[in-house]
């Protein structure tokens, strides 16, 4: 379920803005798989807010309530060797503390 | 592949090359379903939460993928309950004990025919002590699933669940949520109101419907067009909508299908039996997070003026997921 309220953060991104997936390593649990990282797209829609999934999994009291996104990329700026046309995507759910301005 | 570094353990596959993708369901045994009634039973207490399970798994390291796949959860659960104390290695070691004794039985000890009476229908059943038990396939049950018993006696005995809890998700996961997505996508064929409503915001449109999918997950529904052809996966894990499709297939689960759907989707698609059409856009939707998808196929020709029971009769589950299309009826 989704959290909307007063204490929430306003989402950092717009529709359609252009993004990049942070580059970085990541320690524990967390829900950005390794082949989006560094990947450039743009924003497809928000969500709504969610609880940090990397602080559940550590059982964090009160994990922070953050923004997520789902985020639409070309396959072919995702793979080098993409064997299928220029117009497929991929659409994936990345949550804002992930997200950098291209 | 260039992000290889970045990987976070042998679950996050996406982008591997994999094997060809073995596309037939091949269902669950009565084991596999007590422990997913179980471990759905735990999760709706809320004392363990999903990505607390999921870190337990990724932490199986190279036995991630050794294991099937209700093995490896139901392992997790076993792990993550006694790292959080809910109860001790003795405790769970005594009831893993008396659970096994349940079923020690000589294999040359063969029922005494006399006895096979109770097989019958209408004949009361006379189970004495320790019946022998298996599945379909003349097989006993393996290790995890003692583990899976002793856990749940354990938390029966603390009233943390009943027998109830257990055995309403089993039923439930048998005769009701695989035939929630297909009424929905039905009711979207014969209503075009409702079509638009579900594509606009799927969960609330589901809940009018009067179907409660008891899930924190919202829903996202997408429908297929000349113009797109959309697939879902889930590369981390298995994620789905379980409360209105009933459990993903075992290919669902299976690192091909997790490893390959997002880099070579058409080929994918193609060992399913379809081939979409180049001027066709292919998207993938990696399934990873809050969201849950259910995918609208298109009304096949040739079905004008038909009921929603004959419809329904058109639809498989696979379709729902974006690997089949119903054929159009000539």
């Amino acid at each position: 379920m989704s959290y909307s309220g007063l204490a929430n953060p306003k989402p950092k991104f717009g529709l359609d803005e252009k993004i990049i997936i942070s580059k970085r390593g990541s320690q524990g649990h967390c829900r950005t798989p390794a082949y989006i990282r560094g990947k450039a797209g743009r924003i497809e829609r928000y969500c709504g807010n969610f609880r940090n999934p990397e602080q559940l999994a550590e059982n964090i009291k009160d994990a922070d309530i953050i923004p997520l996104y789902r985020c639409v990329f070309n396959q072919h700026d995702i793979w080098d060797n993409y064997n299928g046309p220029k117009t497929d995507t991929l659409e994936i759910e990345i949550y804002e503390h992930w997200i950098e301005r291209s | 592949m260039p992000h290889d570094s970045l990987k976070m353990g042998p679950h996050d596959v996406g982008g591997e090359s994999s094997q060809t993708i073995d596309t037939h369901d091949h269902g669950m045994t009565y084991w596999e379903k007590f422990s997913n009634g179980l471990r759905m039973a735990v999760s709706s207490t809320g004392i363990i939460k999903l990505d607390e399970l999921r870190l337990v798994a990724e932490g199986f390291g190279e036995a991630y993928f050794e294991m099937e796949y209700f093995q490896r959860n139901g392992l997790a659960l076993v792990a993550l309950y006694k790292k959080k104390s809910l109860f001790s290695e003795t405790e769970f070691q005594l009831e893993l004990d008396n659970q096994k004794k349940n079923f020690k039985v000589p294999i040359i000890d063969l029922p005494n025919p006399k006895e096979l009476v109770h097989l019958h229908d209408g004949v009361a059943h006379t189970h004495k002590g320790a019946d022998f038990q298996e599945d379909e396939f003349g097989e006993g049950p393996p290790d995890f699933y003692f583990d899976m018993l002793a856990t749940a006696a354990i938390l029966k005995n603390k009233k943390i669940i009943s027998q109830s809890d257990i055995q309403s998700r089993i039923e439930k996961f048998d005769s009701v949520f695989p035939f929630r997505g297909i009424s929905v996508v039905t009711k979207a064929w014969v209503d075009a109101d409702f079509r638009e409503r579900l594509l606009r915001d799927a969960k609330s449109a589901i809940k009018d419907m009067g179907i409660d999918l008891e899930s924190f997950a919202d829903i996202i529904c997408f429908a297929q067009s000349e113009e797109t052809h959309h697939m879902v996966v889930c590369t981390l894990c298995s994620c789905y909508p379980r409360t209105l499709l009933g459990m993903p297939p075992s290919w669902y689960k299976s690192r091909s299908y997790r490893s390959r759907v997002v880099h070579e989707p058409r080929a994918v698609l193609e060992e399913f039996g379809i081939i979409i059409p180049a001027s066709r856009e292919v998207k993938v939707h990696d399934s990873n997070a809050d969201m849950r998808y259910l995918i609208l196929p298109q009304r096949p020709e040739g079905t004008n003026g038909w009921s929603e029971e004959a419809l329904s009769k058109l639809i498989s589950r696979d379709h729902l997921v974006g690997v089949g299309v119903p054929d159009n009826v000539i």
